[in-house]
C-alpha cells in the first residue's frame, strides 16, 4: 500500500508547481522542540484529514546508503515498544544479536562480491560458494527469526487505527521529503496524536533486514521489470551529472542489500527530529485543543544538537547535448529534458505557464502534433521545480508510420515559436483562468488541503500556498517567451529516444486510450500492485484515488480518471466494494 | 457516625474522586496503550433536506447547498429520461445522446470551439444518460459562473450533434462492442442479469452493431428533444453561491423555455420467473472461476432494510471481519475475495448475490462453504460481538454521505428524483441502533432461500467440474443436484446465442 503512496505523489509533482488558493487560513505554532504545527478547522464533516512531513528525502542520502529515506519510511509502520510486540523485552535482545549476527553475514558476503568482481566465482548468491561458517550464520539468523516472529504482532499499527475507524492511511517518500498521512473520525483525534508521536518517540525498527527485502522486491516490480523503468532510471542518471537527484528514490539494488540497521538509525536521528518535522491538521477541530495535544504528545520529542544536514552537491552546468537511444516494450517515443529552475526561482512561474500552454486537450502540443499534424498520438510538457534543481520535460508518442525523431523535430518547431512571437492574450488567460480554478479545486476536500500544505511545507514554507497565485498571475507573454529563449538551448538537453523492442507484442487496452505511455507505463504498474493488494486497502486505495482525480491539474486527469477505473475493476473483480 | 458507614463514605468520595479526578488526569498524560484512550461520541446532525430546497416560479426544484470556502460553483442537473425509454432496435440511443451533447458543440459553437470555450473558462462540463436518469453539470470559478451557465444551457437545450464527433463515437462504441467476451466479469454480470431479470426486461437488453449502426443524428435530436426541457429537471447546486441570487440567474436562463410535464413512464420491472438451479458459461482460457450464488432480493422501502444490512454486513460484506472472507480466504485459502451484497431495489427489486473467485479446482469447495454460510446465519443467532461491530462501522461511516457540499445537494437531489422521504436520513442511525440479534436471525430466515438460489460459474468448465482432486466429496455435479445448464457465449456483436450445446 506505501508502494502506491510513491506512485501519487509522481503525479502530484510531475505537474510542477501549482499555485494555491488565495487565501487559505492557516493557524500555525511553534513549540519548543522547534515541531511546526499547522491548523485549518473546517467544521462540517467529522472527519480530520492529519498527516506530517519530514523534511527529508533521497536527495539528503549519500553514495552507499541510496534508498535508505524511502526505506526508513518502510520502518516506520513496524511498530514502536508498544505497538507490534507481545514482550519488548525478549523483542528487544533478539534485535539486537540478529544486528550482530548480521554484521557478521555481511562480511562473508562482501567476501563473496570480492571473488566474484575477480571472476573467481560465477554467482555471489550461489550456497555452494559460502563458507560453512557462512551458512551457520544464516542458519542461526533464521532460528531467531522464528522466535522473533512469535512475539510479533503483523501490521499492529495499520490495525490499531483501522478498528477506530481510521482510513487511508500511508505514506510517501520523494526527492525532497516524506509525508505520512491518514483520516481519522474527529471524536478519535487523540488517536492520532498517540500513534504519530509514538512512532517518533519511541521507534523499534524491527524486521528490519526483511523489509529491506520487501523494498529491493518493490524495486524489482516497479523497475527492473517493467519495460521502460530501468531506462527511465538510465536516464536521469545521464540528466543530471553531479546532483543526488541522479540517484533513484528507491535506491540503487547493492546499498538496498547492504544498508545496515545502524545506518537507518542515524538517519532517523539526524532528520526525524521535531525541529525537521511538521504536522498539518485540517477537518473538524478545535484548534485550542489540537494545540494542547501537540503540546503533550510531540513536547516530549527532544531537538537535535545539531540543525539537519543538507545536501550540498550541485549540478554541474551541462556543456553539450546528451542523447540515449533504447530499445524497450513501448510505442516509439521521445523525451526530451531541459535543466531549468527549481522551486521558488523567480523564472519558475513563467515556465509552469508556458508549460500549460503546450499541454492538455486544447494546448499547443496536442492542436499541432496530434490533430493538425498528425505526427504524434499524444503530446505534453511541464516545469518540474524540486527543492535544490530543476527541469523541464517535454514528451510525445510517435503515431504509426511516424518515428520519434519527427515527433522530436516537431516539438523543437513549437518551442522555437514560442521564442520568437509572443503568445496570445487569450491563449495566456485560458491557462491562468485553468490553474487558477485546478489549484482551488485541488483544495476541495480536507486531504488535498492537507497534502497541499505538507508538500509546500516540506519544499519552501506552506505560506507560498497564499503568494504563489499573485506571481503566477502576473506571468506576461514577454516572460513567456524570455525564459523559453533562456532555458531550450541545445547544448542543456538531454533527449531520450524510445523504438520499439520488436521481439514483444502491443497492448490494446481500452482503459488506456488517451493516456501518453509514460502514463500507461505506470498504469500497468499499479495494475501489478493492484494485483497483490487485499480488498480493504483497495477500498482505502479507491478513496485516495477519488480524491487525488480532483487535486490532479487538468492535464493528469485522463491518467488520475484511468487509475480510479483500474481500482473499481480491480474491486469488481474482487466481489464489489463496501 | 458509625465506622462502618465512615467506610461506606469514604469509598463512595473516593469513587466521586477518581470519577471527576480520571479525566483530568487521563487529559494531562500519555496512556501506556491507545486502547486506554476515552472517546466521546461522535455528534453529526445531518443537513435537513427541506431547508435546502427552492422551487423556481416554473415549478422547478433546486437544491442548493453553499459552501463558501473556496470560489467554485457546481452546477449539477437530474433529467428525467433513460435507456429505458430509448427503442428496443435503438439499444445505445440514450447513452450517444448524452455523451454527444458534450462532445457534439452547443449553441453557435461548433465542437472545437466549444471545448475551446469550456478550457478557457476552466469550467469541467459533463453530459451523460444512465439507465433511469440522465444528469449534465458545470463546475466553474464563482467570477465565471454566468458564462459557465451559460455553455451548460446551451448544451442542455441547443446541441449541435455534429456528425463527425458522432461518428467517431459510433466506432469507438463498436470497438468496445468487440471485448464484449474477453473478460469473465463482463460475461459475469451481463449473464447473472439475464438470469435473474429474464431477456426482454430494458437492462438486459443489449446494443448490437445493427442497432448502434442504425442511430442518426436525427435519433439523437429527436431523443434529446424529447426529454430535456425544465419539467424534467430537478436542479443541485452546490459551492460558492448565495441561493437567491443564484435562483435568478437560472430564472433569466430559463424564462422562455416552455415547461412541459414531466416523463410519466414508470421505470418497467422485470416479468420473469426466476429458475433456480447450476448455470455454466465455459471459457476455457482462465484458470480463475468466477461464481455469484444468490436470488432476487427486495426494494428500498422496505422497513427491515436496517436488520437486512447488518445481516449481509456480518454474513460476507464487512471485509476481513465477515465471515465469508475469513472462512473462504483467511481459513481456507480457497480465494481471494468473498464477498456478499443485499441489494434494495429503487423500481424494481434489487439482488442478494455471494460473489467469489477462485481457481478453476476449488470453485466446487468454496460455492459448498457459501452455502453452508447462508445456512449457517439463518439457524444461529450472530454474536454480540459481530452485532456491534458491524453496527458502529454503519453509525460512523453515515456523515460521509454528507462530506462535501456537492455529495450532499446530489444526494438531495437523487432523493426527491426517486421519490424517497427525506426522513430516514433523520432515522438512519437509531435504525442501525436498534437492530438485535434477534432481528438478524428472522431476516436471515425470511429474506434467505436456500432452496431458491442460482449459482453462476463463469470458467473453465472441465476443471471446475472435475473438482479438487484433494477433496473429492465435493463437486460442483452435487451441488447442483439438478445439473447444469450451460449457457454458450453469444456473438458479440449481434448478440445472438448459438443453440446450446
Amino acid at each position: 500500500m506505501r508502494k502506491i503512496a510513491c506512485f501519487l505523489f509522481g503525479i502530484l509533482l510531475g505537474a510542477g508547481a501549482p499555485a494555491g488558493a488565495q487565501q487559505v487560513d492557516v493557524i500555525e505554532h511553534e513549540l519548543d522542540n522547534g515541531l511546526t504545527l499547522l491548523l485549518v478547522p473546517r467544521p462540517g464533516d467529522p472527519n480530520v484529514a492529519a498527516g506530517w512531513v519530514a523534511k527529508v528525502g533521497s536527495v539528503y542520502e549519500r553514495p552507499g546508503i541510496t534508498g535508505v529515506a524511502h526505506l526508513f519510511e518502510h520502518m516506520m509502520f513496524k511498530g514502536t515498544q508498544t505497538i507490534g510486540t507481545r514482550d519488548i523485552e525478549q523483542d528487544l535482545q533478539i534485535i539486537e544479536q540478529l544486528d550482530a549476527l548480521r554484521a557478521e553475514i555481511q562480511d562473508a558476503e562482501v567476501e563473496l562480491d570480492r571473488r566474484y568482481q575477480l571472476g573467481e566465482i560465477d554467482d555471489p548468491d550461489d550456497p555452494a560458494e559460502r563458507s560453512p561458517r557462512h551458512q551457520e550464520l544464516l542458519a542461526e539468523f533464521e532460528a531467531l527469526l522464528a522466535r522473533q516472529s512469535d512475539l510479533l504482532i503483523p501490521e499492529d499499527f495499520s490495525r490499531i487505527y483501522t478498528a477506530e475507524g481510521a482510513s487511508g492511511m500511508n505514506a510517501g517518500t520523494s526527492y525532497d521529503f516524506t509525508i505520512y498521512f491518514v483520516n481519522v473520525p474527529a471524536n478519535k483525534l487523540e488517536l492520532w496524536f498517540w500513534m504519530e508521536s509514538d512512532r517518533l518517540a519511541n521507534p523499534v525498527f524491527r524486521e528490519f533486514y526483511a523489509e529491506r527485502s520487501v523494498v529491493h522486491e518493490e524495486r524489482r516490480l516497479r523497475t527492473d521489470s517493467t519495460p521502460i523503468g530501468k531506462f527511465q532510471e538510465q536516464f536521469e542518471a545521464m540528466f543530471w551529472q553531479s546532483s543526488p537527484y541522479g540517484w533513484p528514490v528507491i535506491g540503487w539494488p547493492s546499498d538496498l542489500e547492504g544498508i545496515t540497521r545502524d545506518e537507518a538509525l542515524g538517519f532517523f536521528d539526524t532528520y526525524y527530529a521535531p525541529n525537521n518535522l511538521a504536522l498539518a491538521l485540517v477537518g473538524d477541530f478545535d484548534h485550542d485543543e489540537a494545540i494542547a495535544l501537540t503540546e503533550r504528545y510531540f513536547g516530549r520529542l527532544e531537538r537535535s544538537a545539531r540543525p539537519p544536514l543538507q545536501p550540498r552537491t550541485r549540478e554541474m552546468p551541462q556543456l553539450a547535448e546528451k542523447r540515449m537511444v533504447a530499445y524497450a516494450d513501448t510505442n516509439p517515443q521521445v523525451v526530451i529534458r531541459y535543466h531549468s529552475v527549481r522551486d521558488g526561482h523567480v523564472d519558475e512561474p513563467a515556465l509552469v505557464v508556458l508549460g500549460q500552454l503546450l499541454s492538455g486537450r486544447t494546448g499547443r502540443l496536442y492542436r499541432s502534433l496530434v490533430e493538425e499534424q498528425e505526427v504524434a498520438t499524444s503530446a505534453s510538457g511541464g516545469q518540474a521545480g524540486f527543492q535544490f534543481e530543476g527541469m523541464f520535460e517535454l514528451r510525445g508518442t510517435a503515431r504509426q508510420g511516424r518515428t520519434p525523431e519527427e515527433v522530436e523535430q516537431a516539438i523543437y518547431a513549437e518551442l522555437e515559436t514560442l521564442k520568437s512571437e509572443p503568445v496570445a492574450e487569450r491563449e495566456l488567460q485560458k491557462v491562468k483562468n485553468q490553474n487558477a480554478a485546478d489549484t482551488f479545486r485541488g483544495l476541495r476536500s480536507n486531504f488535498g488541503l492537507m497534502m497541499q500544505l505538507l508538500i509546500r511545507e516540506g519544499n519552501r514554507g506552506w505560506e507560498h500556498i497564499n503568494t504563489d497565485p499573485a506571481l503566477y498571475e502576473a506571468v506576461t507573454a514577454d516572460d513567456v517567451m524570455r525564459v523559453a529563449n533562456t532555458y531550450f538551448t541545445p547544448e542543456t538537453r538531454a533527449v531520450a529516444v524510445y523504438y520499439r523492442d520488436e521481439s514483444t507484442e502491443t497492448e490494446d487496452d481500452p482503459l488506456l486510450a488517451g493516456l501518453s505511455d509514460e502514463e500507461r507505463q505506470q498504469i500497468r504498474q499499479v495494475r501489478a500492485m493492484l494485483g497483490q493488494m487485499p480488498a480493504e486497502q483497495l477500498d482505502q486505495f479507491l478513496a485516495q484515488a477519488e480524491q487525488m482525480v480532483g487535486q490532479v491539474p487538468s492535464e493528469n486527469r485522463d491518467m488520475a480518471e484511468a487509475l480510479v477505473a483500474l481500482v473499481r475493476q480491480r474491486i469488481e473483480e474482487m466481489g464489489g466494494g463496501r | 457516625m458509625t465506622g462502618a458507614q465512615r467506610l461506606a463514605m469514604s469509598c463512595w468520595m473516593g469513587l466521586i474522586f477518581v470519577g471527576l479526578a480520571a479525566p483530568a488526569t487521563v487529559a494531562q498524560s500519555i496512556p501506556a496503550h491507545p486502547r486506554d484512550l476515552v472517546f466521546e461520541d461522535l455528534t453529526f446532525e445531518p443537513p435537513e433536506r427541506a431547508a435546502h430546497r427552492h422551487e423556481l416560479s416554473n415549478g422547478g426544484v433546486v437544491y442548493i447547498v453553499p459552501d463558501r470556502f473556496l470560489p467554485l460553483v457546481t452546477v449539477s442537473v437530474l433529467v428525467r429520461t433513460g435507456a429505458y425509454l430509448e427503442p428496443a432496435d435503438k439499444a445505445g440511443l440514450a447513452a450517444l445522446t448524452g455523451s454527444q451533447m458534450r462532445a457534439g458543440g452547443a449553441g453557435e459553437l461548433a465542437p472545437a470551439a466549444f471545448d475551446e470555450e469550456a478550457a478557457f473558462l476552466a469550467a469541467e462540463l459533463s453530459s451523460n444518460i444512465g439507465d433511469t436518469s440522465g444528469s449534465a453539470s458545470v463546475n466553474s470559478l464563482t467570477k465565471d459562473l454566468d458564462a459557465s451557465l451559460d455553455l451548460l444551457f446551451d448544451m442542455l437545450r441547443r446541441p449541435r450533434f455534429d456528425q463527425d464527433r458522432l461518428d467517431l463515437a459510433k466506432s469507438q462504441v463498436l470497438q468496445q462492442m468487440e471485448r464484449r467476451n474477453d473478460s469473465t466479469q463482463s460475461i459475469e454480470v451481463r449473464e447473472w442479469r439475464r438470469l435473474l431479470r429474464g431477456v426482454d426486461h430494458f437492462s438486459t437488453i443489449p446494443s448490437t452493431r445493427a442497432s448502434i449502426e442504425s442511430i442518426t443524428r436525427d435519433d439523437l435530436v429527436a431523443f434529446h428533444r424529447e426529454f430535456y426541457h425544465p419539467g424534467n429537471f430537478i436542479f443541485a447546486v452546490s459551492g460558492d453561491v448565495e441561493p437567491g441570487d443564484f435562483l435568478s440567474r437560472l430564472e433569466a436562463r430559463m424564462a422562455d423555455w416552455p415547461v412541459r410535464a414531466a416523463v410519466a413512464t414508470p421505470v418497467p420491472k422485470p416479468d420473469h420467473d426466476l429458475q433456480p438451479g447450476l448455470y455454466a458459461v465455459d471459457k476455457d482460457d482462465v484458470n480463475q472461476g468466477r461464481v455469484v450464488i444468490g436470488h432476487l432480493a427486495t426494494m428500498r422501502d422496505n422497513p427491515d432494510r436496517y436488520a437486512l444490512m447488518v445481516m449481509n454486513d456480518i454474513l460476507g460484506g464487512g471485509g476481513f471481519s465477515a465471515r465469508l472472507l475469513t472462512r473462504i480466504r483467511s481459513d481456507e485459502g480457497l480465494a481471494y475475495s468473498a464477498y456478499s451484497s443485499f441489494g434494495f431495489g429503487t423500481y424494481y427489486p434489487g439482488a442478494f448475490r455471494v460473489s467469489f473467485q477462485s481457481r478453476s479446482e476449488t470453485v466446487a469447495r468454496a460455492a459448498a462453504i457459501v452455502l453452508e454460510e447462508i445456512e449457517r446465519i439463518r439457524s444461529e443467532p450472530v454474536t454480540e460481538a459481530e452485532l456491534g461491530t458491524s453496527k458502529a462501522s454503519f453509525i460512523e461511516t453515515f456523515s460521509r454521505n454528507f462530506s462535501s457540499s456537492a455529495s450532499t445537494a446530489r444526494l438531495f437531489a437523487n432523493d426527491e428524483y426517486t421519490g424517497r422521504d427525506a426522513s430516514y436520513l433523520v432515522t438512519y442511525r437509531d435504525r442501525i441502533r436498534s437492530v438485535s440479534s434477534d432481528d438478524v436471525l428472522r431476516v436471515a430466515r425470511e429474506y434467505l432461500h436456500p432452496d431458491r438460489l442460482v449459482v453462476l460459474v463463469v470458467g473453465d468448465r472441465t476443471t471446475i467440474e472435475a473438482g479438487d482432486p484433494d477433496n473429492p466429496d465435493v463437486t460442483l455435479e452435487e451441488l447442483a443436484g439438478g445439473g447444469i445448464t450451460g449457457i454458450p457465449l453469444p456473438d458479440p456483436f449481434t448478440m445472438q446465442y448459438p443453440t446450446a450445446p
